[in-house]
């Protein structure tokens, strides 16, 4: 993954998985909450108008009667006025007449009040309705009581909540039943498709069947990207490999025929110098050449992985092979060999370029009486390789740039062709080594490999 | 010696044509694979040069092709198609060696030698400089029946300028030599200045070797 892969994807963000839940989740809470709020409301609603129906249909019917059998059967009392009501005092029925017509009340109306009865207070819904008879005006109040309502009440309000939550839980279920069904070809296209792949030719081109229109575009779209990169690759790696092909032949002509020019007795000495001065830019070339066409191959799965090694094994015979340009500097190189690796599958071939190339790298920006620590040890069950040098260093701005084909750092004094860390890093991708590297000018430079990915 | 080179390139078999004949090495060459395998199958030969790309066919079907009907010249595969380097080694076609283009003359023919050495078994795996005794099997040098200590890099300069003796081998043939195998971001080394210090310092601590020749700004000679 490269530098700036490394910085977009930091952030952790959650799956839409999680986003579905946690919403489904506060919505449904919300509904059983405003059902909480509401349900008196409607409970009482409902109620009132029953009862108030029934008030409404049982003061027509006293007025009826009053109107067939004259009200003298009802009133008797002196005052002209009736009371009667249920033993439990539930309700009551009660006629007043009016006596002055400016208290009388507008034609009907109907709330909860309190009425005493026997002395004794009582909440009612009471029905007021004036009439007038025999040209007396009269009140007619008929009452319920309210006090069983409030009980009604609260067993509706307790059962639908009951069946409130059973219901939304059930729907919470189903909810996210379906969403995972729904989101399963995402899924997929997240597990088999956005994976890394170490180059287009191990993407897996197979469609992910899905019946969510947008998941097949995306899908197909991915698809599609993913061949035209391969494509692009392609075409990338066969130019250079041809290139380096037509290439080498040529050379190969020029440098044997120098070769046999200089087997010449016959030349002169300066002569002799400048033919091997165009021996050396001519290879210098052929290296660049070959450099490239091994980045190439190994890009192009074209190197075989079938080898193993240990990791303290392949570094001692790299470190025995520089040893003397080690003396030539008088740099100390020391061994942290804690522990070993078993490095399975790899080219062992490719690994010792690798190697080669780094610890020469450390030996050729270190300073004279440097030092070079080479460390292998497991940080958290990870195997790590450190080849930490008392360099020139590097400055932080140029790092990510370091494994760039054909970067050379204004720092360097020494020569090369820019291709040292490039084939580094092609093979340790190639391998699945993550390598990493932190520097400082003027102290040092520190190669971090990360062997992870590599299977024991 | 009888020595068939088969290349399509003209300028490039004949370069190597000159300089095998200069060793003493009888040269016959083919452009094409058809004259090759006829050639292969018609003739005896010591060593096959062998290039890959061949216009008419793969160089490695000649190669079979041969092997199947009992030839028994040592094959050198020449190739500049890097990526058979792999198969090459791994199909144990019956290529005696295998040589990267572009190659040195100088590192074709110690090839050569080494392979005359591994088949015929030579009687003599020694090599005689001054008064030093190069064991070549045993990788060892000896002066006066003293054993000398060198580095595997000291013995690989010290055998490849004797083998190559009276003839200068500049810097660039000596570290394609020693480093040739490994991909290095480094072309311009004076590594093998130091390997030939440590060398020389080594074998005049026991008998003079003013025949050991630095050529100014060219590379190195034994002259004996």
């Amino acid at each position: 993954m490269g530098f700036f892969e490394k910085v977009l994807f930091k952030k952790k963000v959650p799956t839409i998985q999680t986003k579905f839940a946690i919403y489904n989740a506060l919505s449904k809470s919300l509904i059983i909450l405003s059902f909480m709020a509401l349900l008196p409301l409607i409970v009482e609603k409902v109620v009132y108008d029953h009862i108030d129906k029934r008030l409404i249909a049982r003061t027509e019917r006293i007025l009826l009667t009053v109107q067939k059998g004259g009200i003298d059967d009802i009133v008797l009392e002196q005052d002209c006025s009736f009371e009667s009501y249920s033993i439990l005092k539930e309700e009551f029925v009660a006629i007043y007449p009016i006596l002055d017509p400016r208290k009388m009340p507008p034609s009907m109306e109907i709330k909860n009040e309190a009425w005493q009865i026997d002395g004794e207070k009582m909440q009612h819904r009471i029905i007021r309705r004036p009439f007038t008879y025999d040209n007396q005006l009269y009140e007619l109040n008929i009452g319920e009581g309210i006090s069983s309502i409030e009980q009604l009440k609260s067993t509706i309000q307790r059962f639908s909540l009951i069946m409130m939550i059973v219901v939304v839980v059930i729907s919470l279920f189903i909810d996210l039943g379906f969403v995972r069904i729904l989101m399963k070809p995402l899924d997929k296209i997240m597990h088999k498709k956005l994976q890394p792949v170490p180059s287009p030719n191990n993407f897996d081109f197979t469609p992910i069947p899905s019946t969510t229109h947008e998941f097949n575009k995306l899908d197909q779209r991915i698809n599609e990207m993913m061949l035209k990169l391969r494509d692009a690759f392609q075409i990338e790696k066969e130019f250079i490999s041809n290139v380096s092909h037509e290439l080498q032949t040529p050379i190969s002509i020029v440098q044997n025929r120098l070769e046999n020019i200089m087997i010449d007795a016959n030349l002169s000495d300066d002569v002799l110098v400048r033919l091997s001065d165009s021996q050396r830019t001519l290879n210098r070339m052929s290296k660049i050449i070959k450099a490239l066409l091994l980045i190439s191959k190994i890009e192009n799965d074209q190197y075989l992985k079938s080898e193993e090694v240990t990791a303290i094994n392949i570094l001692d015979e790299v470190i025995e092979d520089v040893e003397e340009r080690l003396n030539q500097k008088n740099i100390k190189l020391i061994k942290q060999f804690y522990e070993d690796f078993n490095i399975k599958p790899c080219n062992r071939t490719l690994l010792y370029t690798m190697f080669t190339n780094l610890i020469n790298n450390a030996i050729k920006y270190n300073k004279e009486d440097g030092s070079i620590i080479i460390t292998t040890k497991f940080i958290d069950d990870v195997f790590h390789i450190e080849i930490k040098d008392t360099g020139i260093g590097m400055k932080k701005e140029d790092l990510p740039a370091i494994f760039d084909r054909f970067k050379r750092l204004n720092t360097s004094t020494a020569e090369g062709f820019g291709l040292g860390l490039p084939i580094v890093k092609t093979i340790a991708a190639f391998h699945k080594i993550d390598i990493t590297v932190d520097s400082e000018p003027a102290v040092g430079s520190t190669f971090d490999l990360r062997f992870d990915d590599v299977k024991i | 010696m009888n020595v068939l080179i088969v290349e399509d390139e003209r300028s490039l078999s004949h370069e190597m044509e000159i300089y095998l004949t200069r060793q003493n090495f009888n040269c016959d060459v083919a452009f094409n694979g058809k004259s090759g395998t006829d050639k292969v199958l018609t003739n005896s030969y010591d060593f096959v040069l062998l290039d890959l790309g061949l216009p008419d066919m793969d160089g490695l079907d000649l190669l079979k092709d041969a092997r199947k009907k009992g030839s028994e010249a040592a094959f050198i595969v020449l190739t500049a198609r890097g990526e058979v380097e792999d198969k090459i080694k791994g199909l144990d076609l019956g290529a005696d060696d295998y040589i990267p283009k572009p190659f040195s003359l100088a590192e074709l023919h110690s090839r050569m030698q080494a392979i005359l050495r591994r088949k015929h078994g030579l009687k003599s795996n020694t090599m005689t400089v001054a008064d030093f005794d190069i064991d070549i099997s045993n990788r060892t040098v000896q002066c006066k029946g003293q054993t000398i200590n060198l580095t595997k890099k000291e013995f690989d300069l010290f055998h490849y300028l004797s083998l190559h003796k009276n003839r200068v081998l500049t810097r660039t043939q000596l570290t394609e030599h020693i480093w040739g195998d490994v991909l290095e971001d480094d072309y311009e080394s004076n590594y093998i200045d130091v390997h030939v210090k440590n060398l020389r310092k080594k074998l005049s601590a026991h008998a003079p070797i003013d025949w050991f020749e630095t050529v100014r700004g060219v590379g190195y000679r034994i002259n004996i």
